[in-house]
């Protein structure tokens, strides 16, 4: 892998509110040479019965990531500078455990070539020294990429939160969100 | 914990070492039948089963792996093995036989995987029971024009030496050569020029490989050529060179990509469980209201994950992975919109 | 040209629209490319910048252009589309001529050009000069624009030229022009980002600008409060700190009851009023009677939601004031923009940093393309037609007697209903789709069907090029160099990227060859597009636009140049009215009075819903290039009429059943959405479709008297249920015209 560029200062912050659902980050991510133009990230609608509101997620990049745990080919990494890869394509056997065992929602199981596919932050860019695309691409600042000290000074309401509470279980990730100044964790439910 | 785990798997791959040892004295005849020039090819094959072995008992023995393993069998023989079993002949036909899931992720990739497959397991088929001593070829008594080929010491069946079956069985190997070769030129041309994979593969894991198949396959030709044309002359280096690949490759072979020959079948066992699943009560989730998975599979996975140290359970005693990708997406902007609303402001 | 020549079935399968996706691992060449190439996006004002990758003479895909001020690499999903409409499987590659019964067939450039020139002859002969008209559209750049100006007064010689502007901001351009006597945003986005109170009024901009958010957004993490007036609850809105549903077609209402609310509590600058402006008693007496009770009956938003919005904005020390078609599209148009205006005046806070107010331009070249000639009472450099002394600037810079130079033609409908009349009898077109894009279209396809001659220029058979005579086929974006203006003022270069295929020609080629064939050679002998701006910054120089100064060097070098920029060392000007020198005669900001009166058609016993018409983020106007990019079209593949439950349930109307939708001008069905994020009184539906589900069949030709917009984004309308859900499969998105 070409990592020698990987600009470890650099960190991904995610605020949903800030989405407006417009899918570039969709777009663009399907332009990335690793996943071939399948899309990795995802944008719904919340329900639009009620709401605008749009949800949108990258791989968070667990510390201890659930979807590698679960994978009985051994097919998930995570690497030194902690990027859980997508599944190695000779080992998945697309049993889908990643899919459901992600409590962000993330992997994606690809039926037709029996794989599964998830973000690995752009690594043909990050590796290169470039943002990953989706928050190149974002047009709200729903997805950003880039110093820590950046961000909070840009955003002096918010703190970036990376510990995530999923019912009994607390999960730390790489990726953070922006949350009310303040803030610690996000209970999810 | 881990030093039981890596008894248990010392044991039945020392169990399965003794038990090919065993299979090789039976099988050569009290090693009558048995060439004493392939006798480092012997032992580095026999080492790699240990190591297969070794893995692969490990490799059950985490909880994921493990639960499909017991389910596998479990669903194999739950009495609609039938079913199952014609499934799992489908299965192994399409997605181990023809690969159609490697098909649609690419023609070339298809073509050169396919090749270096069949390639491979054609020269395994022939090259292992030669070590073995399984099989072993005389020329029929009283002749100087007529083979035997004997299997297990038993006399299978006889050629003419200047027949197109001789032809084909002395020059197997060089077929298979030629296929892995020409699969590796395919796959080559992919890792060099894909730029996507030029940034997530490395050298160890995916170039290597196909180096070390690659002098395999060149130094096996190398030696028909020697032969062929070159009178022997160079018969020894090229057996030399041949025998030190092969075996590195024979070495490497439990631990590094390889691996993923034998670890492909579990595919099968998934594909059973999934039909299994099917026929039981699917998984609803809560947001979105539809079908997502197999109940089954859910239930298996809150199993699987508490194993791991997991709980997704929640106050009302369900549990996070009842929602589906989508619905657990919503969750987690609805909440965040929650405690944006608790601080007063939508935006921050 | 009569009806189509063939089915309009026959024509989509040989002509699309077609789904052009890339190849599954991407375009062969994009990891190499021969050429980046760095230039803007094709669709919205916003203009991004964008660097498009090349290899053999193709775009194979889009890298993001991060050091471009403006949007920073930031980009929307047709941006990051856009790169598909190059290598289409639609495009035109040949001239085609018209063919009855079966459709078009490939002829070559001297037939086709020569039957054009016989025809304007002809029908010229016949009918007089005029007779012959032309439409133009402002996705061209600012030197293709003057060129088709340039074009339509000397070599066509018709005063009845216009451009489909006419149905994008010219009420925002009329209203500037009557306030400041000057049509152009009065700041950069700069300054949005450290306003204190933003208001956005009648602009989705999370879908129409998407790559605007991020200023709006970095305001208000700057501190600022954020004021949307929409009746729906769009993206934009729903975090906003106060979103004002109103009800369409009573914009000006509501903001004459805010001017009345700022005048009762005094939140005015006095100063500014009495030193810099005129008209302000009289502008206060229109909105005297405007109370919030009132206000809240006519607008439907809560009196107490105005009320905080008036203190919001009384109060702010710095404000940013934005519109867009919300406001523009409406028989009253330049009265919505003008009663905007009259808000920033009110509080004096123009001019000075973080104060500012801009219309948000919505074509690619919309700002640029309205100032330079090619609307039907325009010379270059925002002139005057009628005006002696413009006239005279603009004779001398093109070599001609002043008489020569048509005086004020139609307005772009005024040509259809001059079509109807008989009075226009033919027709070139360039870079502009009417019948999807202008209202109550069934007449406007009437009027393309009764046409003598039609000839179209343009890279894909557009659904009004459907009726052509003649198809000339011209070029994208990426295929000339350019300058185009974005909403901000800031004039941009348009990188050639690479030469059009096939047979296709650039559209200057094509204009130039016209000209000389139709005896104007000599007016038109420009070698490359930097000649043609050369002769455009004279032509501008000294009008209230003015490029003089403006080089393409100059541009490449800064990113960008800011008009005015009078002189060669004049920097540009990026904040107007910092002097509070306004350009009206007597130097001052003008305040209009505006009464409110009700729109065009208001809602009766028999069509009592409010019908009101836009935009979704993943289709731009009329889908010429939009419709044919695949994973845009999948993003939202028809169009839906979006309803409240509450209106719904009044119809006993369920999610996704399908509703015919009745107009006075026509009828056509949609699947319902049922969302409350709408107006209980109010429907919505995006008008980028053409044929059975087009908005614009139900959308009324009533035109704003001053600026003479359409009012699409209001009408009156009956809902009738019919009952089944929305078809599945291909009849989902069968566009066919009638």
């Amino acid at each position: 892998m070409q990592n020698t560029q990987i600009k470890t200062d650099e960190e991904f912050f995610i605020d949903p509110q800030r989405c407006i659902g417009c899918r570039a980050c969709e777009m663009a991510c399907a332009e990335c040479e690793t996943n071939g133009q399948t899309s990795m990230i995802h944008v719904d609608y919340v329900d639009r019965y009620i709401s605008t509101q749009t949800s949108v997620q990258v791989c968070m990049h667990c510390e201890d990531p659930a979807c590698a745990r679960v994978c009985p080919a051994d097919a998930i990494t995570k690497d030194e500078f902690g990027i859980v890869h997508t599944a190695n394509t000779a080992r998945c056997i697309s049993c889908a455990n990643c899919v459901l065992a992600c409590p962000f929602g993330v992997p994606k199981k690809m039926e037709e070539t029996q794989i599964m596919m998830k973000c690995n932050m752009c690594y043909d860019r990050t590796s290169a020294g470039k943002r990953p695309m989706c928050a190149t691409v974002c047009p709200s600042g729903a997805l950003w990429f880039g110093k820590r000290e950046k961000i909070a000074q840009m955003r002096p309401n918010s703190t970036p939160v990376n510990t995530f509470m999923f019912g009994a279980q607390t999960v730390r990730t790489k990726v953070n969100i922006m949350m009310p100044a303040g803030s610690t964790a996000l209970s999810v439910d | 914990m881990l030093s039981t785990l890596n008894l248990r798997a010392l044991i039945v791959a020392s169990l399965a070492t003794l038990l090919l040892i065993a299979a090789v004295i039976i099988g050569s005849r009290n090693l009558q039948n048995f060439d004493g020039a392939l006798i480092a090819y012997l032992f580095g094959s026999v080492f790699a089963w240990f190591g297969l072995v070794y893995r692969y008992t490990v490799w059950l023995q985490r909880p994921p792996t493990r639960l499909y393993w017991r389910r596998g069998w479990q669903f194999f023989f739950s009495g609609r093995m039938f079913g199952h079993g014609w499934a799992l002949v489908k299965h192994a036909f399409t997605d181990l036989g023809a690969q159609s899931f490697i098909r649609k992720r690419g023609l070339a990739r298809w073509s050169g995987h396919m090749l270096m497959a069949w390639g491979c397991v054609i020269a395994f088929a022939v090259t292992f029971p030669l070590t073995f001593g399984w099989i072993h070829f005389t020329l029929a008594s009283g002749t100087i024009d007529t083979y035997v080929a004997h299997v297990f010491g038993f006399a299978l069946f006889s050629f003419p030496l200047n027949s197109f079956v001789a032809a084909n069985i002395f020059h197997v190997l060089n077929w298979s050569s030629v296929m892995i070769i020409v699969g590796i030129g395919l796959m080559m041309r992919r890792r060099l020029t894909d730029a996507g994979q030029i940034a997530i593969q490395t050298f160890e894991g995916d170039i290597l490989p196909l180096l070390l198949l690659a002098a395999i396959a060149v130094t096996g030709l190398g030696l028909t050529w020697d032969y062929e044309f070159m009178q022997g002359r160079a018969h020894q280096f090229m057996g030399i060179t041949h025998a030190i690949v092969v075996i590195l490759f024979l070495l490497w072979m439990p631990f590094g990509k390889f691996f993923h020959i034998f670890q492909r079948p579990a595919q099968l066992g998934v594909a059973i469980y999934r039909r299994e699943g099917a026929l039981g009560p699917q998984a609803v989730c809560r947001h979105t209201k539809d079908e997502f998975a197999t109940q089954l599979h859910v239930d298996d996975l809150k199993a699987v994950t508490r194993e791991l140290g997991y709980d997704f359970t929640r106050a009302d005693g369900s549990s996070h992975l009842d929602l589906s990708p989508q619905g657990k997406r919503a969750a987690l902007a609805k909440a965040h919109l929650a405690a944006r609303k608790e601080s007063g402001t939508y935006f921050g | 040209m009569a009806k189509l020549p063939v089915s309009s079935e026959q024509l989509i399968a040989d002509f699309g629209p077609h789904k052009n996706y890339p190849p599954r691992e991407g375009f062969v060449g994009r990891d190499e490319p021969d050429e980046v190439v760095k230039t803007h996006c094709c669709f919205c004002g916003m203009q991004c910048g964008i660097k498009l990758l090349v290899k053999n003479n193709r775009v194979v895909g889009f890298d993001p252009w991060e050091e471009f001020p403006f949007n920073e690499g930031r980009l929307c999903p047709k941006g990051v589309q856009r790169y598909l409409q190059n290598n289409h499987p639609d495009r035109l590659l040949h001239p085609f001529g018209r063919v009855e019964g079966a459709g078009f067939r490939p002829l070559g450039w001297d037939a086709a050009l020569d039957r054009t020139v016989a025809e304007i002859r002809r029908i010229q002969a016949e009918h007089g000069p005029h007779a012959f008209a032309m439409l133009s559209g402002v996705s061209l750049t600012n030197e293709k624009s003057y060129l088709v100006g340039k074009f339509a007064r000397l070599a066509l010689k018709t005063r009845n030229l216009d451009y489909n502007g006419r149905l994008c901001m010219v009420s925002a351009g009329a209203g500037n022009k009557k306030a400041f006597g000057l049509d152009r945003a009065s700041n950069t986005y700069a300054d949005l980002a450290h306003a204190e109170v933003i208001m956005i009024c009648g602009t989705n901009v999370s879908e129409t600008f998407p790559t605007l958010t991020h200023w709006i957004w970095q305001a208000r993490d700057n501190g600022a409060k954020l004021i949307v007036v929409d009746p729906r609850l769009t993206p934009i809105a729903r975090t906003a700190d106060l979103h004002l549903p109103i009800r369409p077609g009573r914009d000006s209402a509501l903001y004459g009851a805010i001017l009345h609310q700022l005048v009762k509590h005094d939140w005015l600058d006095h100063d500014f009023i009495a030193q810099h402006t005129s008209g302000f008693a009289e502008a206060t007496a229109a909105v005297k009677d405007y109370d919030l009770t009132w206000a809240e009956q006519t607008t439907g938003i809560d009196a107490a939601k105005i009320m905080r919005a008036a203190e919001m904005w009384g109060r702010a020390k710095t404000s940013f004031l934005l519109h867009a078609r919300g406001i523009e599209h409406h028989s009253k148009g330049v009265e919505n923009v003008v009663s905007c205006i009259n808000l920033v005046l009110a509080t004096g806070r123009i001019g000075k940093p973080y104060c500012g107010y801009g219309t948000i331009t919505g074509q690619g070249n919309g700002q640029g393309g309205r100032e330079h000639g090619h609307k039907c009472d325009q010379l270059p450099g925002n002139r005057d037609i009628e005006n002696p002394e413009h006239r005279a600037h603009i004779a001398r810079v093109w070599n001609v007697p002043e008489p020569e130079i048509p005086h004020k033609g139609l307005t772009a409908y005024e040509i259809i209903e001059a079509i109807h009349r008989g009075e226009i009898r033919g027709m070139i077109s360039i870079c502009f789709n009417p019948v999807v894009s202008l209202p109550n279209n069934n007449y406007v396809r009437e009027a393309f069907e009764k046409l003598e001659h039609y000839t179209a220029i343009d890279f894909f058979l557009n659904e009004t090029a459907r009726h052509a005579d003649i198809v000339l086929p011209g070029s994208l974006h990426e295929e000339e160099d350019g300058t185009v203006t974005t909403a901000e003022g800031r004039v941009v270069r348009i990188r050639r990227a690479v030469t059009p295929p096939g047979e296709a020609r650039t559209d200057t080629d094509i204009l130039l060859e016209l000209a000389r064939r139709l005896g104007a050679g000599d007016k038109f002998e420009f070698k490359t597009s930097e000649e043609i701006f050369t002769e455009l910054r004279y032509a501008s120089q000294g009008g209230t636009a003015d490029y003089f100064g403006i080089t393409y060097e100059k541009i490449e070098k800064n990113m960008g140049v800011f008009w005015p920029c009078p002189t060669l060392d004049h920097p540009g000007t990026p904040r107007l009215w910092e002097d509070r020198k306004f350009a009206t005669p007597d130097g001052k900001a003008h305040f209009n009075p505006v009464s409110y009166r009700d729109p065009g058609e208001i809602t009766d016993a028999e069509y009592p819903v409010i019908l009101t018409t836009g935009r979704v983020v993943s289709q731009y106007l009329s889908g010429t290039q939009t419709r044919r990019i695949g994973k845009l079209v999948d993003q939202y593949p028809e169009p839906l009429l979006e309803i409240h439950p509450t209106l719904a349930a009044r119809y006993n109307i369920h999610d996704r059943e399908v509703v015919r939708v009745v107009t006075r001008r026509g009828a056509a069905e949609f699947p319902a959405q049922l969302v409350e994020t709408i107006r209980t009184d109010t429907v919505f539906i995006p008008y980028h479709w053409p044929g059975r589900k087009s908005a614009n069949q139900l959308t009324s030709g009533h035109l704003d008297p001053v600026s003479k917009i359409p009012e699409f984004k209001v009408c009156a309308a009956r809902l009738e249920p019919l009952g089944h859900p929305e078809p599945v499969g291909d009849a989902r998105t069968a566009f066919a015209s009638p």
